[in-house]
């Protein structure tokens, strides 16, 4: 407390200038001056020099101008770049034991008898397990929970799992897997995800009373939003395309590994490059028929992730029965074939995708139909089946939304969660085809998207609650640094320039497990001892996106110290505290939030003890580099040590817990949580493109990359993202393909005819970050992993389209297809060299003023919304002329609201839409 | 089909063996099909070196053998006998970093680290050849390296970087070096 009275008591505590305090227990080290606070860092609000065009933030109070916002380097890179950081494979435990998969060579077939009695008597082989040794069903998603460690029953696909053994070497487990003698009855197979939808014999999976007719319907759903029966009457400009995407594989460069340990103890430690940490334990207890305590699982560096490595596996189930038979720790690692047959890549999707735009050059339909291939399992696929409609409800306001979307299971490796969630697809059929509404209406592409923009602060159709939104930004920017003018249409054939726009979720509102009694999304544990290091525990899954980082850079920032002092401890469940893991791109939003809170408690206990120590009012204090110090006298202040400690006084080290969890959001419709998120990113690319008309090939040249990430916390790592997005994305829009053969077979597991661009395949990347500051997240920030990743395949098309004239609605461009496409043209024109082709033109309508005047109002609307804290609701449905307060329908029965299909749309359903032709087993008469 | 990674040949027995690896030498019994990477990771104790593919497409398992960069995963064991071997284990010197490991670290060459230890062989082989190469030349250079996050961008900035400072002949800290007081005093602000 302060003391009393006298006021030069009050700032008895102050400090020469210069002069070295006396050494304390724990001190010493470099930099024995404070820093003077770097008031380019401080926000305007707090007094600083750093301007905040989107308004003041409410962690402004405790930025210290330590590391948030500066370019820093991997906490944990020093570990990369030595080889001495340890990933799946380079666990070795002292006894160790080699583990290997036998898999199924048949794509659709009952296991009738596992014979293994030839392989456990080659010496060397200690321990073999099959379905029978775990027959409990687990899966990422509690909802459909539909696998198993080994095959019970039956194998869904080639390389499925049906036993593993475990043996002194890998020569000999190798050995002994050809020593298995497994008998199979095989069963018809479906290849075509159009198959999937017709009833079968046979279907992959028996969801009991919850079956969709006798079906291979995984999950089907249904939306109908806004003014649906007036689409056809307002649009005078529709497109529509049938789109086939091929599947894509993470490839990451870590193949799976994982090594189990039961340790003298009887507790199961799990090594395992991970995502999702805490979802493995819950599967491990499911499956092992043991407490969750009894286990700990150990996130080991992960070599990649892109979310193929966020479901638990079978393989993790694997080496644990195997460790648990034989008494010694069990390695299992993948060739790098494996890693294809356990996949989870991006699902193979057919969609078709309906745009129309109106007389005001609105957006006045959006019509969406994906059937999506989930090949054997469900994995994330209940959600994914949503996010391919729910995904594009925004940035644009649109006057209805009509989706319907079906995921089935095929004889395939299972699809599942990548990069991006089911959005890349869709999301590049909706840009394509707004390109081509441009077209039709003669406006630029650019001016269109600017001129249909949600405001900040605003409701999408399906009721997803818009904070931040830097689109406009991120538009105007690319437009500005791309050259859009001088090019746009005016380059010669074989160049050409395209954009394409991102919407993306930052963290799921809703966690996978939503147990009842309100667990937060995020938990972060601070320890701080009379050393005065931070340690922070987390349970958030550093996979080389930097999350160990940016949690260290938050609550260095609120501690006001530099990053040497911050120690990450990530990586046990033993002691760290739950986080989800990292998908959804979540980990930024939730887990820093929770480590702001974490640290803003021991910051509050600082803050005590300086009073107590300097008699300054606690109101005037401000924390700056490792000293706290009255902000008029700089003086008048406590080094961090000094106030730690007496702090400290009589308890001992000071510990703090901080979480994070959603706020409510959305609306209460069937599926309405799906794609509900904190907040959203939004990203605008340009790309240029050269395509040779005589071979097909297409080379990205250039790319303006802006993305808007609410603040970037560490600009290094977000530009990191936005390339290697760029990379990702590239891939799969130019050569990335899981191609199965005519019988079904996958005919390139490998790295040499799956095709990841190389160094010379990357274009110029110009990454541009946009900071639109959002409310809620930490210090204003948003996702960058998966959002930069959306708008790069839809730029390229649409670039492909302004060098060549042609519209491509098949993934991935490769120069036979492309190639086979320009020789139709030539054909259809007449011509006879390729060269005499023209690339398209455009000359302005008068359209183009209706747009580039609304986009100015709008653009002033949106400057008004995101700074005036008095705005009101704005419900998507007012650029149609109806009230933005409330929600349309509640005020207008034509705006519709459905999530069941009518008896007149079953009459002629789209493709995945057919799905709903089935009855539920439950709703049905028969059983 | 699935199909299976054997051994290219059919193993006649133990073979001793004798390399340098990272100046050590390492005087072992291997196999005498071995594969190079298996005996780095699983006998010479280098688990810095990268198993991605097999198949020489990724570069995670490239060495440096008598200072050539190679891919561990497509060399017999035995044509690196009596090799002097550098992994990435071998690129610092104690705790000074090299340059290149410096600015991988420093630059956003290395995101999720694990193509990290080839790219870094590599270029160091690059530096040492050519200490002030063109951002062409190093394309040229990890061209046979795959990296899945960063996008190369950074990659290659960071060889630029290192390249600066090794032409620069600045060290490198040692990472031993005192970390930052927490009782710093008062500067006069």
């Amino acid at each position: 407390m302060a003391k009393d009275g006298n006021e030069d008591e009050m700032v008895g505590y102050r400090q020469q200038p210069g002069k070295l305090p006396f050494a304390k227990p724990g001190s010493g080290g470099k930099d024995r001056f404070s820093r003077p606070t770097d008031q380019e860092m401080i926000p305007e609000s707090q007094g600083g020099k750093l301007t905040q065009p989107w308004g003041s933030h409410r962690h402004d109070n405790l930025v210290s101008g330590q590391v948030i916002g500066k370019p820093t380097a991997l906490v944990d890179g020093r570990w990369k770049v030595t080889g001495q950081a340890q990933y799946g494979d380079d666990i070795r435990l002292p006894g160790e034991l080699i583990g290997r998969i036998i898999r199924s060579p048949h794509h659709y077939a009952r296991v009738l008898s596992i014979d293994f009695s030839k392989a456990l008597e080659l010496p060397g082989v200690v321990a073999i397990a099959t379905g029978a040794d775990a027959e409990n069903k687990f899966g990422v998603l509690p909802v459909t929970k539909d696998e198993h460690a080994m095959a019970v029953d039956k194998v869904r696909h080639v390389g499925d799992l049906v036993a593993c053994v475990a043996a002194e070497d890998e020569a000999t487990a190798r050995e002994a897997e050809r020593l298995i003698e497994v008998e199979y009855e095989i069963l018809d197979s479906i290849h075509d995800m159009r198959d999937g939808l017709e009833n079968s014999e046979y279907p992959i999976h028996d969801r009991g009373k919850y079956h969709i007719g006798e079906a291979n319907v995984q999950k089907r759903v249904f939306q109908e939003f806004g003014d649906v029966d007036g689409i056809e009457e307002n649009a005078i400009a529709s497109h529509k395309e049938n789109w086939l995407f091929a599947g894509v594989n993470h490839a990451a460069t870590e193949p799976h590994a994982v090594v189990a340990n039961w340790d003298p103890s009887g507790r199961l430690t799990l090594y395992t490059p991970q995502q999702v940490p805490h979802y493995v334990h819950r599967a491990l207890a499911d499956v092992l028929e043991i407490p969750m305590h009894q286990i700990n699982v150990h996130r080991t560096f992960v070599g990649g992730g892109f979310g193929g490595k966020s479901d638990p596996f079978p393989h993790e189930m694997c080496s644990a029965i195997l460790a648990r038979k034989s008494g010694r720790p069990v390695r299992i690692t993948f060739d790098r074939e494996e890693v294809y047959w356990i996949n989870r890549g991006r699902h193979p999707s057919r969609i078709e995708m309906n745009l129309h735009a109106d007389n005001q050059g609105r957006i006045c339909g959006i019509e969406t139909d994906a059937l999506i291939d989930g090949g054997g399992f469900a994995s994330f696929g209940h959600v994914t089946t949503y996010y391919n409609g729910v995904l594009h409800t925004a940035p644009y306001e649109i006057g209805a939304f009509h989706y319907t979307g079906a995921r089935v299971w095929t004889n395939k490796p299972a699809s599942g969660a990548m990069r991006g969630h089911g959005a890349v697809n869709s999301r590049c059929a909706v840009e394509t085809g707004l390109d081509n509404l441009a077209e039709q209406l003669s406006v630029d592409p650019i001016d269109l998207r600017l001129a249909n923009l949600l405001p900040p602060h605003s409701a999408t159709i399906t009721g997803f609650r818009v904070t931040s939104i830097g689109m406009r930004e991120c538009l105007e920017r690319v437009k500005e640094e791309s050259g859009w003018e001088e090019k746009f249409r005016k380059m010669p054939l074989g160049k050409g320039i395209g954009i394409g726009c991102g919407f993306f979720i930052s963290g799921s509102g809703l966690p996978i497990h939503w147990d009842p009694n309100k667990f937060p999304h995020a938990t972060v544990h601070l320890k701080i001892d009379m050393d005065g290091g931070v340690t922070v525990h987390t349970g958030a899954a550093e996979i080389g996106q930097g999350s160990d980082t940016v949690v260290a850079q938050s609550v260095a920032e609120v501690l006001g110290l530099p990053l040497d002092m911050i120690r990450i401890k990530s990586k046990e469940s033993d002691t760290s505290p739950v986080d989800l893991g990292s998908y959804s791109s979540r980990v930024t939003f939730m887990n820093a939030n929770a480590a702001i809170s974490a640290a803003m408690q021991v910051r509050d206990e600082l803050l005590d003890a300086t009073v107590e120590i300097t008699g300054a009012e606690r109101e005037k204090l401000v924390i700056g580099d490792r000293r706290i110090f009255a902000k008029n006298d700089p003086a008048v202040g406590v080094s961090y040590l000094e106030a730690l400690h007496k702090a400290q006084e009589d308890r001992g080290a000071l510990v703090a817990s901080g979480a994070y969890r959603t706020p409510p959001m959305g609306r209460t419709h069937k599926g309405a949580a799906a794609g509900l998120a904190p907040a959203y990113s939004f990203s605008a690319y340009v790309a240029e493109v050269s395509v040779d008309v005589e071979t097909g090939q297409t080379k990205v040249e250039k790319v303006w990359a802006a993305h808007d990430c609410g603040k970037a916390l560490n600009p290094l790592a977000v530009k990191g993202q936005i390339i290697g997005s760029c990379h990702m994305g590239m891939g799969q829009v130019l050569s990335e393909e899981m191609r199965y053969g005519r019988s079904g077979h996958l005919m390139n597991p490998d790295l040499l005819d799956y095709k990841i661009p190389s160094v010379h395949e990357m274009p110029e990347v110009f990454p541009i970050i946009v900071e639109s500051n959002d409310p809620e997240g930490p210090f204003g920030a948003k996702e960058a992993g998966e959002g930069p990743l959306l708008p790069i395949l839809p730029a390229v098309c649409n670039a492909v389209y302004d060098a060549v004239g042609i519209r491509t609605a098949e993934l991935p461009i490769t120069p036979d297809r492309l190639l086979r496409l320009i020789e139709r043209k030539c054909k259809a024109e007449g011509l006879e060299d390729p060269r005499e082709l023209h690339s398209p033109r455009l000359e302005y309508s008068g359209l183009q003023t209706v747009l580039v005047n609304r986009a100015e109002e709008h653009a002033m609307r949106d400057l008004d919304r995101r700074l005036n804290d008095e705005r009101g609701p704005y419900h998507n449905g007012a650029l149609f002329g109806l009230d933005p307060t409330t929600p349309p329908d509640e005020v207008d029965e034509k705006w519709a609201v459905n999530v069941i299909p009518s008896e007149e749309y079953l009459a002629e359903p789209r493709l995945a839409g057919s799905a709903w032709k089935h009855t539920e087993r439950r709703h049905r008469g028969d059983s | 089909m699935v199909q299976h990674r054997l051994p290219m040949l059919p193993s006649a027995g133990e073979v001793p063996w004798v390399a340098s690896v990272n100046g050590v030498n390492k005087q072992l019994n291997i196999e005498n099909n071995a594969i190079l990477l298996d005996v780095l990771r699983d006998q010479a104790g280098s688990l810095g070196t990268k198993r991605g593919c097999d198949m020489g497409t990724c570069g995670c398992c490239s060495v440096l053998i008598d200072g050539e960069p190679r891919l561990s995963c497509l060399t017999l064991a035995a044509e690196a006998d009596s090799c002097e071997i550098t992994t990435v284990e071998g690129l610092a010197d104690g705790h000074h970093l090299h340059p290149i490991q410096a600015m991988f670290a420093e630059c956003g060459g290395s995101q999720c680290g694990f193509c990290t230890p080839g790219f870094l062989v590599v270029t160091s082989a690059l530096l040492e050849e050519n200490p002030s190469p063109s951002d062409e030349e190093i394309k040229c250079a990890i061209e046979g390296n795959l990296c899945r996050c960063t996008g190369y961008q950074q990659i290659v900035d960071s060889v630029r970087e290192a390249s600066a400072i090794l032409t620069s002949g600045e060290a490198v800290e040692d990472s031993t070096s005192p970390k930052s007081d927490p009782h710093p005093g008062f500067s006069g602000e």
